[in-house]
């Protein structure tokens, strides 16, 4: 609700001023445009004052006009803003508002307290909603549904493993080791994004070997946020639009608004999802002979190919061949009266993975409520509890064998692995581990039960003809409680390998962020003027207590999980904390709404800075001149013509411990020691910072029937925050210091149309393209692997180095030599979304997605022809008589791993048809709308790379260094028939 | 009816009573472990022997990978990855592979053991500036301290070899040069004299509790004998034979003790432990160490070292590599490593001896081996071929056949495998040193 305070304000406004009325009484109907029915709770203003009324529940108004203004404005969601001049003695003006198609007069954010209509931007925001996010297809995580769908991101999908994870980068990269994850902001309260490791590392020993990352690929918590609840979502892409969220906004800031309810009759919508999902993508498996199966294994392998006859067995079809049944319910109820307003949800999801017991649950309820106590006081409180469960299996990199993924890649074809009669499954012999017991006998559980809870008060100390004053104090919450809880049992193949057979392990995080926001909002339009001025200042207060407790018992008594109930107990824990403080202000000042200048300087300092009294300074500035409102260009085809330009800083605090060098604790024969750890800290560190200009124009013809959105930017970070390896005979690894410099130029561009608009057929179609450079302008030290960016130069790695794209990927060459061998970073990407309904009942959504260029280092190719089951292991196409899987072994040099990653993908796919009420028959008392639809999500992948999905990450949401691949959870495709009713 | 200033005031009041807290920001300490600033500001007895402790426990660290570079390039064994292709890859030199200067075989022992050498260096510092305890502590600490210094040393420079290795100063915060391979074995000759030195000086006990000594007592003076065997090792590496004979004098040696006595890591599942990162289970399909098939083909008949190797159901093939034979030296998780034992010292005498021309006494010392391992005395008249053979079987998977090989030149009689394998001869320096 924090976006539309100042419209909030002026409604108010007007309430106070009877007294005033010497002037014109003006009333009147604002109507739909295409079907004639009333619009109620429509805003009505008087241009350069701040008087405003809203329409009653037949779309009614009356309101007095001030003396010398005549100029009226009609608004409402989802429609176009009309603007009436009012002849003088005219007192009835009845306004039909039509539809808004392509979002042009939507508001979006410009400060904390206030929000500007996107004509009247300087700056470029994307706005996602609640129908592009949730309503074409049921997205699993709110992460997921983002995919594809803002302009300038690069977005990628960390695993299909169900229950998210995803890598959200916008504007290129901005950190190359601080935090790389934009901020989320729900209902004015910063809500965590941490990604917590699910401790299967305890098991998977992926961090024993050439990386240190447990590569587990944890869940991204944003995912916990149901995508169902959401009105809809901001993004601030640059420090240019960011600038207002500070020290933490370097990444840019993800503003979302949960739905909220309206005056008039209470509505109840109740929809179910039933779908399935199943592999997008399968790699099949090597076909051996006799010859081939001892060559690869040996003698083993030629007496277990002898053993099976012939038979062969798809591992791959048995272990991610599930088709897993998603079930969806969302019952929601919203209504309220002039002075209170409410929006109840809840919702029910359970959905299964395409590996046999991997499935993600949760259960949301969410209350949201605003009432007016009075003229002068409101109150907005949202409450959201949710919990969910993911069970997400054991994939990706191991030291151990015991991941899915590996284990299907060590298992040739002709091994069963299948349980015997007896029910009890057969050793692998060919791994440590049978996939398929782990997965029938393992449990990976994860438990999350989270409440996001906001409240705001308004006061409105001061409204008078020109003026209004506000105070608004927004409090939140974001508290939650994870348990993921392990069990490996005493009878899988892998458990005795260590002499502690059984380990059960439990991860028990607790995160609390609390937030405090106070300003003031003043808004002055003198009269008779066309000047107005909008003032904000105020402070916030962002504090964060993360607190995780990992404990791993091994040796477990049969059948067992208690940690206690074992021979030996490991109990590590980790905390953090961020304490963030922050004053602000920002100035708009409006000509005619034809030109809009905003300034504005938040001033921040953190605990995680070195001098926590130090503040930082982020300041802001955009100039939108609206050559329409100007008079320039006015008539004809356009209906506007907008130039913008805008700058801004944005911070990123150092990640937690930067500035400290710590000893751990190590213990040997029950003695504890003290061994300082790899880090040396820098007492010194500073924030990065960021600074963006952006320019751009907007350009609507044809009766809002064409909309072009054009950007350009250019984004340098400065005083990045660098984990440099240091030289290790020091006896630290890594050492975190500000230095370097790297830069973004990127465009964006976003074409809308709506080609056809008749009675019978309405086709929207938005088309968008953006590409981002970006280049290491300065490193003050030699270059550098990043963290996490891959196994070293022998696999290729992620190297940051001078000159190049922060995210290119080296490796030996044939030689033995380390060349630049490719870039993760896409050369552009587009996206493509097309609406149509016919009729207004039947509605076609289509949604796809192009990434062309970057590449991955795909490991996966490298283990299976390690490994010996490459499905094309035994193919010779270069027919030099030498199987390619041999071959590929034989090649010196990491090239061959980097491999490009471009896809085109079709995400969404919905089909949608409202039944006429004509149709309800017995039900069409009770019966208000009935849609029912199919929709499809991943319908296919179009791409030239060599494994499940292109987009992968082992590393997760590491800040440059995803694209990695190493035996992954395979993606999935679903399909969805969906029912919703309204009553 | 709410007025404004009532509105107002309720705001004002919320503000206060939240205080200086919505704009100030506490400077808070990490509550994840002590500061080093916390130790070197206030070097008590308690903090000093909690890291000396830690010097012990991290000297663990990274131990699994060393054991795998240097006994696969040895070829004592295969080290068998599923998941990594780089230990029979890279190490074994397969294809056109070399060893790389920037990955996990390389990086993780050389950081470890400057990481121990870093925490003994800090312990030095502490040491320095404590002035509650007394001297003989004090000194018996040092001794302590720099006895792992000059071990840590050793191994790295066992894998760069000729490439060199940096020597780092107590409370500096970087290495100096690169040290050639002679000129560093003589400064961790002198680091370890200078430690027997401190240790002899020192107390009795250590205030700290220490845990490498088996059969050699957990003192101060057994902590010398331990110091003086690696001194051995270092001066038979030096060739300077006359050194080693004099340094076994101090050291634990016993022809008539258990071969095993020494000075072991030693490993536990108790809470914050770890355990022995060379074991695995053996007959597996997964993670493991096969034997190379030569320990097998080349033992004498009644060797019960043959012990030290596990035959498997049906042989094993990885990565074009087959044994029958797994390794089998460390038998439980919590079996401890050699650091350095009482076969290695007779060994070492033997060698000294043979060097120095007293074959009697040599052949004296080769056969408390053999004996022990059930052959009869040895006849032959190739005693450094015998010393280096018993080396090789006494010492399998302890760490020490590549470099014995090397320091004769003999890394050419190392069998290769597949085709196009290599004899590493030594590790690069580490990208990372940037050198």
């Amino acid at each position: 609700m924090i976006l539309s305070t100042n419209r909030a304000a002026l409604v108010v406004a007007f309430v106070l001023l009877p007294a005033l009325a010497s002037a014109q009484t003006v009333s009147g109907t604002v109507t739909d445009a295409s079907s004639g029915q009333p619009i109620p709770g429509a805003t009505v203003v008087v241009l350069a004052s701040t008087i405003g009324v809203r329409t009653d529940v037949d779309g009614g108004y009356e309101i007095e006009l001030p003396p010398g203004q005549r100029r009226l404005e009609y608004s409402f969601v989802g429609y176009r803003t009309e603007t009436v001049t009012v002849e003088p003695g005219q007192t009835v003006v009845d306004v039909a508002l039509e539809e808004d198609l392509l979002g042009l007069d939507e508001v979006v954010v410009t400060g904390l307290g206030t929000s500007v209509k996107r004509s009247n931007s300087a700056i470029s925001v994307e706005t996602i909603s609640a129908r592009e996010l949730s309503e074409v297809t049921t997205p699993q995580t709110l992460d997921g549904a983002l995919n594809g769908k803002i302009t300038g991101a690069v977005v990628n999908s960390n695993s299909g493993a169900p229950g998210g994870g995803i890598n959200i980068r916008l504007r290129g990269i901005t950190t190359i080791n601080g935090n790389s994850q934009p901020l989320y902001v729900v209902d004015g309260v910063i809500v965590s994004n941490d990604a917590v490791s699910n401790g299967t590392n305890a098991v998977s020993e992926a961090s024993g070997g050439g990386n240190a990352s447990s590569q587990d690929n944890p869940v991204s918590r944003i995912a916990d946020l149901p995508a169902e609840d959401i009105e809809s979502i901001e993004v601030l892409k640059g420090p240019s639009a960011a600038a207002i969220y500070g020290a933490r906004a370097s990444n840019g800031v993800v503003v979302i608004r949960t739905k909220s309810g309206a005056a008039g009759r209470t509505e109840v919508s109740l929809s179910q999802t039933v779908g399935v999902a199943s592999i997008q993508r399968t790699l099949g498996s090597r076909q051996f002979t006799a010859a081939t199966a001892e060559a690869t294994y040996g003698p083993a392998g030629l007496a277990a190919f002898n053993a099976a006859g012939g038979r062969t067995f798809d591992l791959e079809e048995e272990l991610f061949g599930n088709d897993g049944l998603l079930l969806t319910t969302n019952l929601s109820v919203s209504g309220g009266n002039d002075r209170t307003q409410f929006y109840v949800s809840g919702i029910v999801k359970d959905d299964e993975g395409i590996v046999a017991g991997t499935g993600y649950e949760k259960q949301s309820g969410r209350i949201n409520l605003t009432h007016r106590l009075s003229d002068l006081f409101e109150v907005d409180a949202n409450a959201n509890y949710v919990r969910s469960v993911a069970n997400r299996g054991i994939t990706g990199n191991d030291n151990s064998g015991a991941t899915f993924g590996v284990g299907l890649l060590a298992t040739p074809s002709f091994v069963d692995l299948r349980p015997g009669a007896d029910g009890e499954f057969p050793d692998n012999p060919f791994n440590a581990a049978n996939p398929l017991q782990t997965r029938d006998l393992a449990t990976i559980e994860e438990t999350n039960n989270r409440f996001f809870g906001s409240g705001k008060a308004t006061v409105n100390l001061l409204t008078s003809a020109t003026q209004s004053l506000q105070l608004i104090g927004v409090g939140g919450v974001d508290y939650y409680a994870l348990d993921q809880a392990n069990l490996f049992p005493v009878q899988l193949q892998f458990e005795p390998d260590d002499e502690l057979p059984g380990t059960s392990s439990l991860g028990r995080t607790t995160n609390l962020n609390t937030n405090v926001q106070l300003l003031a909002v003043h808004a002055y339009a003198p009269e008779g003027r066309d000047l107005s001025f909008t003032t904000q200042a105020g402070l916030t207060a962002f504090d964060q207590e993360f607190d995780n407790v990992l404990t791993v018992s091994r040796g477990l008594i049969p059948d067992q999980q208690n940690l206690n109930l074992a021979s030996s107990i490991q109990t590590n824990q980790n905390r953090f904390f961020q304490n963030d403080r922050a004053l602000f202000a920002q100035e708009e000042v409006s000509y005619r709404d034809a030109v809009i200048a905003t300034a504005g300087l938040r001033v921040e300092r953190s605990s995680a800075n070195g001098d926590v009294s130090d503040y930082y300074a982020y300041p802001k500035a955009g100039l939108a001149l609206n050559l329409t409102n100007l008079g320039v260009l006015e008539g004809g085809a356009v209906d506007l013509f907008k130039l913008r330009a805008a700058f801004g800083q944005t911070g990123n605090t150092a990640p937690f411990g930067s500035k400290f060098t710590t000893f751990g604790t190590s213990t040997i024969a029950s003695n504890a020691g003290l061994v300082l750890e790899g880090r040396r800290g820098f007492a010194g560190i500073e924030p990065e910072r960021a600074t963006e200009f952006e320019g751009g124009l907007d350009l609507t013809l044809f009766g809002g029937r064409v909309n072009l959105e054009a950007t350009a930017y250019t984004k340098v970070v400065d005083n990045l925050i660098l984990d440099r390896q240091v030289e290790p005979s020091s006896g630290f690894t890594i050492e975190t210091f500000n230095g370097g410099q790297l830069r973004n130029n990127g465009v964006e561009l976003g074409l809308s149309l709506v080609p056809v608009s008749t009675d019978l057929v309405q086709w929207i179609s938005r088309t968008s393209f953006w590409a981002n450079d970006a280049e290491i302008t300065e490193l003050t030290v030699p270059p550098f692997q990043a963290i996490g960016g891959g196994f070293g130069n022998t696999l290729g790695s992620i190297r940051i180095e001078e000159g190049r794209s922060p995210t290119q990927i080296v490796g030996t060459d044939e030689d033995g030599e380390v060349v630049a061998l490719g870039d993760v970073s896409p050369d552009f990407q587009m996206s493509f979304f097309n609406d149509i309904a016919i009729a207004r009942r039947l509605r076609l959504t289509v949604f796809g997605h192009w990434k062309k260029g970057g590449d991955n280092i795909n490991l996966t190719e490298l283990l299976s022809d390690l490994l010996g089951t490459s499905p094309d292991f035994d193919e010779d196409n270069d027919g030099d008589g030498t199987a390619d899987g041999l071959q590929r072994l034989d090649a010196s040099g990491a090239r061959r791993f980097v491999q490009n990653a471009s896809y085109f993908k079709l995400r969404e796919v919905g089909l949608y048809y409202d039944v006429a009420p004509s149709l309800f028959g017995p039900l069409a008392g009770g019966l208000r709308t009935l849609r029912v639809g199919v929709s499809a999500n991943n319908l296919f992948t179009i791409t030239p790379y060599k494994s499940y999905d292109p987009e992968v990450s082992n590393f997760g949401s590491s800040p440059v260094a995803s694209g990695v691949e190493v035996a992954p959870f395979p993606s999935s495709r679903t399909f969805n028939v969906h029912v919703r009713v309204g009553l | 009816m709410i007025s404004p200033r009532t509105a107002a005031a309720a705001l004002a009041l919320a503000v206060l009573a939240s205080g200086c807290d919505l704009v100030e920001v506490n400077d808070r300490p990490n509550p994840n472990g002590p500061a080093l600033e916390d130790i070197l500001n206030n070097p008590t007895e308690a903090a000093i022997a909690n890291v000396a402790v830690g010097v012990e426990s991290s000297a663990r660290t990274g131990l699994g990978t060393y054991l795998a570079d240097v006994g696969v390039i040895g070829r004592e064994y295969y080290r068998i990855s599923p998941s990594d292709p780089r230990l029979t890859q890279d190490l074994l030199g397969g294809g056109s592979s070399v060893l790389d200067n920037n990955t996990f075989y390389l990086l993780t022992p050389w950081i470890s053991r400057y990481r121990t050498i870093r925490n003994a260096n800090t312990m030095l510092v502490a040491l320095d500036a404590n002035e509650t305890l007394p001297d003989a502590e004090t000194s018996a600490a040092r001794g302590f301290a720099q006895t792992w210094i000059a071990y840590q040393y050793l191994l790295n420079l066992n894998l760069t070899f000729e490439n060199g290795i940096r020597f780092i100063e107590p409370g500096e915060d970087a290495a100096g040069e690169v040290v050639g391979y002679d000129e560093a074995l003589d400064r961790i000759a002198a680091l370890f004299d200078e430690g027997a030195q401190n240790l002899a000086s020192g107390s009795e006990e250590f205030f700290f509790e220490t845990t490498i000594g088996q059969d050699v007592p957990q003192t101060v003076a057994g902590y010398r004998q331990i110091n003086r065997a690696l001194a051995a090792r270092v001066d038979a590496y030096r060739e300077d034979w006359q050194g080693v004979l004099d340094a076994l004098d101090g050291s634990f040696i016993d022809s008539e003790a258990p071969l095993t006595i020494g000075a072991y890591h030693v490993f536990s599942t108790g809470a914050g432990d770890v355990q022995n990162p060379f074991f695995f289970a053996l007959g597996g399909g997964g993670e493991g160490v096969l034997a190379q098939p030569g320990f097998v083909d080349d033992i004498e008949d009644g060797d019960t070292r043959i012990s030290k190797v596990e035959e498997r159901e049906t042989a094993r093939t990885f990565d074009g590599l087959t044994s029958k034979f797994d390794t089998d030296v460390y038998e439980t998780s919590v079996s401890p490593i050699p650091i350095v034992r009482n076969a290695e010292l007779v060994l070492l005498r033997a060698e000294a001896n043979a060097q120095l021309g007293d074959r009697a006494a040599a052949v004296q010392d080769v056969n408390v081996i053999r004996n022990n391992a059930s052959l009869s005395d040895y006849a032959g008249d190739s005693l450094i071929d015998e010393i280096l053979r018993q080396r090789r079987y006494e010492l399998y998977a302890e760490g020490h056949r590549w470099i014995d090989l090397r320091r004769y030149d003999r890394l050419g009689t190392l069998p290769i495998d597949r085709e196009g394998d290599d004899v590493f001869r030594q590790f690069p320096i580490p990208e990372t040193e940037n050198v």
